[in-house]
């Protein structure tokens, strides 16, 4: 049975407003979300959908009182993921009753240690105790802040705020652990913890090799032949660096200690050449012997 | 993993507003990252859907709708629950099975 008409149980004439209650009544009884142990909820809520999105429509419905469309020229509601699909899973821990502070804590475990406590004691009860739950929140920061180290404010969902210390060298993916910040505990256990997923934003100067940084530092022709001291940035400011003569492209100048928890930041040459035509260069290098013989492409040729 | 505006887009009549008021209120927990607004997953967004429906087409109002939600979360746990209890039972040997279904048995009758 495919007929819209039927599949809400309303009449031909009915009119928008019986189609509207007829569709609303039959969608509380078949939305899967709300019959979690029923496998055919499904079938019927996409029918009833179904059904409604062609009857709601007044040009699709006369379209289809005249013939021109059959039911199933009703658009098929898009592909989507049901809640009930994940209602009983781990994953649901944050819509879990006992989260919400709005009931009591009623899982499982405490429900076997209720029974447990009813049998030991003989009665007498001690008070039920649970850790609260840990709550897990994601934080990304700055490249510099993970280096140098930071307190950063998280801002929960309720409105409240949490100061996370990121310790210096933190590492991208690294999670930091807070003690008793997350959901309180039941009598007199106590919460659980905050855990934080930290990621750590690229830097557009500055790369991390282990405990070491690597930045690349572009000089002039001039300053990689005759050699020169040049500024460059470091995590902790700015600071002079002797380029020595005759720096290739690629050189790697070492500036020790200044990487992160002991380690070394790494300068790579990269050598310049001007962008606006310089004749007198040209003209020297044309009519240039070299003292020595050198080959640089050498060791590239293929045996 | 969805933003909020990837969210937004599923539905032709959702508010950026509204969608954040049922953050507020813990309808739905996506998880926050700084600076970076709120980042949801598949769960979280099968919820919102479930929250869309009620509101949008079943026409459950808004003062209901956390009664229908924590009445939805407590079934969810519920059968959470007795999954667990039933795979336990299961790994009893047959004698402690049959006496646990004589005693359910009985609590029916009375």
């Amino acid at each position: 049975m495919n007929d819209p008409y039927e599949i809400l149980g309303v009449a031909r004439t009915a009119t928008d407003d019986e189609i509207r209650a007829a569709y609303r009544k039959l969608a509380k009884t078949h939305h899967p979300d709300l019959n979690p142990g029923k496998r055919e909820a499904e079938e019927k809520f996409k029918a009833v959908s179904g059904a409604y999105a062609l009857l709601s429509d007044a040009d699709k419905r006369a379209r289809f009182d005249r013939g021109e469309i059959d039911a199933s020229g009703a658009e098929k509601p898009p592909e989507r993921q049901f809640y009930r699909d994940f209602g009983e899973d781990r994953a649901r821990a944050k819509y879990r009753p006992g989260t919400s502070g709005a009931f009591d804590a009623d899982d499982l475990s405490s429900l076997f240690e209720e029974m447990f406590r009813q049998q030991g004691a003989g009665g007498g009860g001690r008070e039920f105790a649970r850790r609260g739950a840990d709550s897990r929140y994601q934080l990304a920061v700055d490249f510099l802040d993970a280096a140098n180290g930071a307190v950063r404010r998280l801002t929960l969902p309720d409105g409240s705020t949490l100061d996370v210390a990121i310790p210096a060298g933190l590492r991208d993916g690294q999670t930091l652990r807070l003690k008793g910040k997350g959901s309180p505990g039941t009598g007199k256990a106590p919460p659980g913890d905050a855990l934080i997923e930290v990621s750590v934003r690229p830097h557009k100067l500055f790369r991390r090799d282990g405990n070491d940084v690597v930045i690349e530092l572009p000089v002039t022709l001039k300053e990689a032949v005759l050699g020169a001291k040049v500024e460059a940035p470091t995590l902790s400011g700015t600071v002079t660096l002797t380029v020595p003569p005759r720096s290739s492209s690629g050189t790697r100048l070492r500036l020790k200690g200044r990487g992160i928890a002991g380690g070394h930041q790494f300068v790579e040459l990269k050598v310049v050449l001007p962008k606006a035509e310089e004749p007198e260069l040209e003209a020297f290098l044309k009519d240039w012997t070299p003292r020595h013989e050198f080959v640089p492409r050498k060791d590239r040729e293929p045996t | 993993m969805m933003r909020l505006h990837a969210v937004l887009a599923l539905f032709p009549d959702l508010e950026e507003a509204e969608l954040s008021a049922w953050i507020e209120q813990r309808w739905v927990e996506p998880e926050h990252e700084l600076g970076d607004g709120p980042v949801f997953r598949e769960i979280d967004v099968a919820r919102v859907h479930m929250i869309y429906d009620l509101r949008h087409r079943l026409d459950v109002h808004e003062e209901t709708l956390p009664l229908v939600l924590s009445l939805v979360d407590q079934v969810y746990e519920l059968r959470r629950n007795l999954k667990a209890m039933t795979r336990a039972l299961d790994e009893q040997p047959s004698e402690i099975r049959g006496a646990i279904l004589r005693a359910l048995a009985g609590s029916e009758r009375s």
